[in-house]
């Protein structure tokens, strides 16, 4: 019995930590009053705090929360992977039903993922960071935050409005619906552009599953591997009491990392993730986990020199394949960062691809994206403005006080709002007034500034065919007043491209 | 008792009848129907108003369903003079609650973000305090109504409690307004439509009245506490602000705007919408005829 509570504790543990995770991912909201910060885990991740600052060259003191996660391997082994991951969590829950019941080897591919591990050095070292790729902290976390904000979305709509409009117990729908809006999501649904792609990541890392379970943490998560490396001499161990094993293979057969050595005796150790498991399906209950003196054991996942020269021919190739841009995005397409955002390059270095500015603006003015390949390959994933699916909020300043690397500045309300981030401009061949000589003035009485960026002018226009004349204002746009908000592009009533649009032009960066 | 006793007694009783209730008396049988008061705070003001226009209990009924329509509609603190005064919203609710209201019902559609604007401008939390049920607005909420009589429009998507309700109040703030130069009771009315609302604004006069052919208050009553004199109907600077501390009531909806517009320093009968209004057979303009019953604190 004693066992079985031991795999209790272990598992209320990781449903601890992934609601922690879950809570930081719902924190991440207007009104914004988080009691967890929701940067912690992504703060405590050593791989997004190494590549993160090797790449953008920067030093952020609170990333040394991550010393924790990073030196717990010295004692705990893979503890971090196997109790607290809340994408492993996220893997074992989902490999209940995906993964095959049978025992299924792929120790071959085990060496990718500190191939994975250095080529991510390698490239942080030339500039590019890819933490936003592979490290399964900034993936889970984007997930969360705008694939699972649009399935709860989708479900409560289909659900809640459903009852509404059928009429049963409007009230108390309407009820729920308030306070999920008062404290979790934004009142309307929100509208994310792009969602393949981190649904095709996360979708793709559960189902490797069918090859073997944990395949993402046994062969290619390189948190785990940089764990894995640390964990070789430490002391908390599995432990075979050699004299009752029958050899009967159970443990091997079952372990999840498939860390167990065909000797049944011995671990390796920079596998195991010390779930506890095979202490309770050993049928003469011949393992143990307990501190013993480490001996050094010879890991999988030790490198060979040829696979180091291919990680950094990869790294070096790779480095240059990212930066030689095809397009020039800052020609190609209007690429609105968000306000307080650095310079490009140290923006694309920075930005971890978390999904946290997205997630939070989703609820407040919904204008931030995740770009697809607009900003140039590098850029995939990162924030831009679409100012035709949301506008920056005026009283909003939260994406800046979420971003865990500051690659988006943390910026004080007013300084925010006057920041630039572009400059509106009319398309006359498009603007109502302009085009049919009726008046609009929709992106002039949305202008939230104190001093209108966009000025009416009252014009006597006469009708060529009918000769009838009347009054029409034109608007117009003051540059030196406009900050690019974009809630006029947003508002404009056209069909399709708004009549008036926001360009980087004039933007303000860091 | 005899016919001279009977005769003298009962004109005793109707005499004192009369003499102590002084206001039916002097008010006679009919109550105002336009008024205007000055110079109280947001309390008072909602307070007289009722008063005036002969009780509370002459609009709501025990029981009724009560819509009341403020402006929420920007992500603004009161003093900004974007959105309507929250006391004088609660100060409504109460009164209404006084008369026996079942449900007081505030909703917006907003410019802003929802969340922010009804928490900016105060009217969330304080109309909830005194009882009202302030609901956010969805598109669920939205059901496509027939336009009957409508000139610009034979459709359009209106917040469904609209037609549910007993009554309505519509609370503008009088503001400035740059296509229909002042934005008052008609204008506000938009809160409670769904679909692309800056469709709306071509042509602007005809479709704010066909709007207001089917939202149809019983009493409208005009925030001119704090008013926003340039720069609207957004706001966003004090210096635009200017102190009237009025409020305007009244039952005929053209009129109260007429009168409103007339304070703003408008002439009602420049306004495009207020003459198709009146037209319309909506209400009455002519503020040279139709004078408020006024009152200074």
């Amino acid at each position: 019995m004693k066992k079985n509570r031991s795999i209790t504790i272990r598992r209320s543990t990781q449903i601890v930590f992934l609601a922690l995770f879950v809570l930081t991912v719902l924190q991440a909201t207007y009104p914004f009053r988080p009691w967890i910060p929701p940067e912690l885990f992504l703060w405590a991740d050593p791989l997004t705090a190494l590549v993160a600052q090797l790449a953008g060259r920067f030093f952020d003191p609170i990333f040394l929360i991550a010393l924790i996660v990073l030196l717990s391997p010295f004692v705990f082994g893979r503890t971090f992977c196997g109790w607290i991951c809340p994408l492993g969590t996220t893997i074992d829950i989902s490999d209940r039903y995906i993964a095959k019941k049978t025992y299924q080897s792929s120790r071959k591919y085990r060496p990718l993922k500190t191939i994975i591990l250095v080529t991510m050095i390698l490239f942080a070292v030339f500039g590019i960071q890819l933490s936003w790729l592979m490290d399964p902290l900034p993936i889970l976390w984007r997930s969360f935050g705008t694939l699972g904000m649009a399935f709860f979305f989708l479900i409560t709509d289909t659900v809640l409005n459903g009852f509404y409009n059928a009429g049963i117990f409007p009230d108390t729908i309407l009820n729920i619906q308030d306070k999920i809006s008062a404290y979790l999501f934004p009142v309307s649904t929100p509208r994310f552009l792009m969602l393949l792609l981190p649904f095709m990541i996360i979708l793709g890392i559960l189902l490797l599953s069918r090859i073997s379970r944990r395949f993402w943490c046994r062969n290619l998560c390189p948190l785990g591997a940089l764990l894995g490396l640390l964990s070789k001499f430490s002391p908390f161990q599995r432990v075979v009491n050699e004299e009752i094993c029958t050899s009967c293979s159970v443990c091997l057969k079952k372990c999840k990392m498939d860390a167990i050595e065909d000797d049944f005796y011995s671990t390796e150790k920079s596998e195991c993730i010390l779930c506890l498991n095979c202490s309770k399906d050993c049928p003469t209950d011949a393992i143990t986990y307990k501190f013993q003196s480490p001996k050094t054991m010879r890991t999988s996942t030790d490198l060979t020199r040829r696979s180091f020269i291919g990680a950094g021919a990869v790294a070096l190739f790779g480095s240059g394949l990212f930066s030689l841009n095809v397009l020039n995005p800052s020609k190609t397409d209007r690429c609105i960062r968000p306000p307080g955002s650095l310079s490009e390059d140290d923006f694309m270095e920075r930005c971890i691809r978390c999904g946290e500015c997205v997630r939070i603006c989703a609820t407040s003015g919904g204008c931030l994206q995740m770009a697809f390949l607009e900003t140039g390959l590098e850029g995939l994933m990162t924030p831009v403005s679409k100012y035709r699916i949301g506008y920056c909020e005026y009283n909003c300043n939260l994406c800046g006080q979420i971003c865990p690397t500051k690659a988006i500045q943390p910026l004080d309300l007013e300084e925010k709002q006057e920041l630039k981030v572009g400059i509106a401009l009319f398309l006359k061949d498009r603007c109502i007034p302009f085009r049919l000589h009726e008046n609009c003035i929709v992106c002039e009485e949305h202008c939230p500034l104190p001093e209108k960026a966009i000025i009416l002018e009252e014009v006597e226009y006469t009708d060529p065919e009918t000769g009838e004349i009347r009054m029409v204002s034109y608007p117009y746009i003051d540059p030196d007043l406009c900050t690019g908000c974009g809630i006029c592009e947003n508002r404009c009533p056209l069909e399709g491209e708004a009549g008036i649009i926001v360009t980087r032009e004039g933007e303000e960066r860091f | 008792m005899d016919r001279r006793t009977f005769l003298k007694t009962s004109a005793f009783i109707t005499g004192m009848s009369l003499v102590s209730n002084q206001h039916v008396f002097s008010k006679a049988q009919e109550p105002a129907s336009l008024v205007l008061v000055k110079d109280g705070s947001p309390a008072q003001m909602a307070d007289k108003v009722f008063e005036l226009l002969g009780g509370v209990s002459r609009f709501i009924s025990r029981g009724d369903y009560v819509m009341v329509k403020p402006n929420l509609s920007w992500d603004r603190r009161p003093e900004y003079a974007a959105t309507t005064n929250p006391e004088l919203v609660s100060a409504v609710v109460t009164h209404c609650f006084k008369a026996g209201a079942k449900k007081v019902l505030i909703v917006d559609n907003t410019c802003n973000d929802a969340r922010r604007s009804y928490k900016n401008c105060q009217i969330q939390e304080m109309a909830s305090k005194a009882g009202a049920d302030v609901r956010f607005v969805r598109d669920s909420h939205f059901v496509e109504t027939d336009i009957p009589g409508g000139t610009s429009m034979k459709k359009w998507p209106i917040h469904k409690e609209v037609f549910k309700v007993d009554k309505l109040i519509n609370m503008p703030i009088l503001k400035h307004h740059s296509l229909s130069q002042v934005t008052i009771g008609f204008k506000n009315m938009m809160g409670l439509i769904g679909g692309n609302r800056g469709r709306i604004h071509r042509p602007f006069p005809e479709k704010i009245v066909d709007i207001n052919r089917v939202i149809i208050p019983q009493l409208t009553i005009v925030d001119a506490i704090k008013i926003l004199r340039r720069n609207g109907p957004s706001g966003g600077n004090l210096k635009d602000v200017e102190e009237l501390n009025t409020v305007i009531a009244g039952t005929d909806r053209v009129l109260v705007d007429a009168w409103s517009a007339k304070l703003f320093g408008k002439d009602p009968k420049s306004l495009k919408y207020l003459q198709l209004a009146y037209t319309a057979g909506m209400g009455e303009i002519d503020t040279e005829k139709y004078k408020p019953v006024t009152f200074t604190f």
